[in-house]
């Protein structure tokens, strides 16, 4: 592990999320390769790639879920490796597919996540949560009867209950319908406005409707990051669409093997 | 110790919102009453649980890891278990949280037969320190049973092959006490038999409280337990 102390020296510190030189190794796979990236503080970055190009892994090892295998990770000022249990505090993760416990009642949820995070003020912050969230309805229902979107409101609630300033979401609308994408996409939208928020997605439409700047991975490497407009400039693709630029961008990266910005 | 027990306060809260949980209840009241009227509700015996703890002892061994085989693989199979290692929780608060709502499940599960303990006093005069003897042998041999238990659904991945990993583990203990013997000689068998626990077991049942008996349950467990925790850690650092 490098040392953070250097890269103090020369990198800054900030609030939000900064990774140098982020390598996962499963085995003989590379998951992860020599990844470096920032998030600046109250910013909403969109973490981009196929399948398989190594988000999930890179937010696993952010969220502390994961150890790497070489690399260091800061999050909102905290070294992760020397003190995980200080950044577990200002984390808010959501999981793909936003595992939760079907068989308790939402409320009942929020109650065992406020305990977990040993919360001064439970019912406060549980009631701030709920509202902001929309559950007021639905808190005495057992979540394996809700519908989709409203698990993936309880995931995020559950995520922002301890109010944490930096908030990881792995395909936080995969697998709801329209209108349910909409709901979630607005909820985190209203989130974005006082903390640092980093979310993978396919939808590339979410990305220009929340994101200001993104993140392109490709088999486990940095391809691009910045706002899109720089990126569209790089590319010399100042008309194009997002879905274009992707293409691009990921189809430069597979025919070097490397970075393209 | 908070996120401990918030852990074993969310799992023991889930055992009662399962079949499986009453069911378990259910199967343990339905054997101890068969043995009590059949064995021990009779004329002229003494009035003693003897009969139904060294029952219990066998029973405990297929309910036990039916009580724990969800513990960590339904976490995992869930994405839950994700959800914990973000958290502050460390991974001993999240294994001892785990055994500690296992043991409030045991407690639950032996209560009811405190009624049984009733019809003694109301037909007879039972002695309660060897009924007690036999109670406290119950919660540390269950003990051992349920952190041996949590073990297997680390290890594993599925609830079923965690219940049975935990089952033939002490069925083949059991079987092999019984062969031992006769095998390695009784010179090699006098060196082993002190670790049997069903032998250790049967002192409680008697009215029997050794020390050393309770201390090999405890170590045991703890074995178990610290086992269970090393084996996770070792997965989350991979």
């Amino acid at each position: 592990m490098e040392s953070w102390c250097g890269l103090q020296a020369t990198e800054g510190q900030h609030d939000g999320i900064i990774v140098r030189g982020l390598v996962k190794r499963f085995g003989r796979i590379l998951a992860v390769d020599n990844l470096d990236l920032d998030v600046e503080p109250g910013s909403v970055v969109g973490f981009l790639g196929h399948n398989g190009a190594g988000k999930t892994t890179s937010m696993r090892m952010i969220c502390g879920v994961l150890p790497p295998t070489r690399g260091s990770i800061r999050v909102g000022g905290h070294d992760l490796q020397a003190n995980p249990s200080g950044a577990a505090g200002i984390i808010g993760y959501l999981p793909e597919g936003s595992p939760l416990y079907p068989e308790l009642r939402v409320l009942e949820y929020l109650r065992f996540r406020s305990r977990l995070y040993s919360l001064q003020d439970p019912v406060g912050s549980i009631d701030r949560a709920v509202d902001r969230c929309g559950l007021r309805d639905v808190v005495t229902r057992p979540i394996g009867q809700l519908s989709r979107g409203y698990r993936q409101r309880v995931g995020l609630a559950a995520a922002i209950l301890h109010d944490p300033a930096v908030l990881v979401l792995d395909e936080p609308t995969s697998g709801l319908d329209p209108l349910q994408v909409i709901e979630v996409r607005q909820l985190i939208e209203e989130l974005s406005e006082d903390r640092t928020i980093l979310l993978s997605t396919h939808v590339l439409q979410e990305v220009e409707a929340i994101c200001d700047r993104v993140i392109l991975l490709a088999r486990g490497r940095l391809v691009a990051q910045g706002d899109l407009a720089s990126l569209r400039s790089e590319a010399g693709m100042e008309s194009a669409s997002l879905e274009d630029l992707f293409v691009s961008l990921t189809a430069k990266a597979f025919s070097s093997g490397g970075s393209v910005s | 110790m908070r996120t401990c027990s918030a852990i074993a306060g969310r799992d023991f809260r889930s055992f009662f919102l399962f079949p499986s949980g009453y069911v378990v209840i259910a199967l343990f009241l339905l054997g101890n009453s068969i043995v009590f009227m059949g064995d021990v509700f009779v004329q002229g015996q003494p009035a003693t649980m003897r009969s139904i703890f060294d029952f219990d002892v066998v029973l405990l061994l297929f309910l036990c890891p039916a009580v724990t085989m969800r513990s960590v693989c339904e976490e995992r199979r869930l994405g839950t278990l994700e959800l914990i290692a973000a958290s502050p929780a460390s991974t001993t608060s999240f294994i001892v949280g785990k055994f500690l709502s296992a043991l409030a499940s045991l407690i639950v599960i032996l209560l009811p037969t405190l009624v049984l303990v009733m019809l003694l006093e109301v037909y007879g005069q039972p002695d309660y320190g060897e009924i007690a003897s036999g109670y406290l042998g119950l919660l540390l041999v269950g003990s051992m049973y349920l952190s041996s238990g949590i073990l297997a659904s680390v290890v594993s991945g599925s609830q079923t092959i965690a219940y049975l990993l935990s089952v033939f583990f002490f069925v083949l203990l059991s079987l092999g006490r019984e062969a031992l013997p006769g095998w390695i000689g009784p010179d090699a068998w006098s060196v082993i038999k002190p670790f049997d626990p069903f032998l250790r077991m049967q002192d409680f049942t008697i009215g029997l409280v050794d020390s050393s008996n309770v201390l090999f349950f405890i170590l045991l467990t703890s074995w178990f337990l610290l086992a269970s925790i090393a084996v996770l850690e070792t997965e989350r650092r991979s």
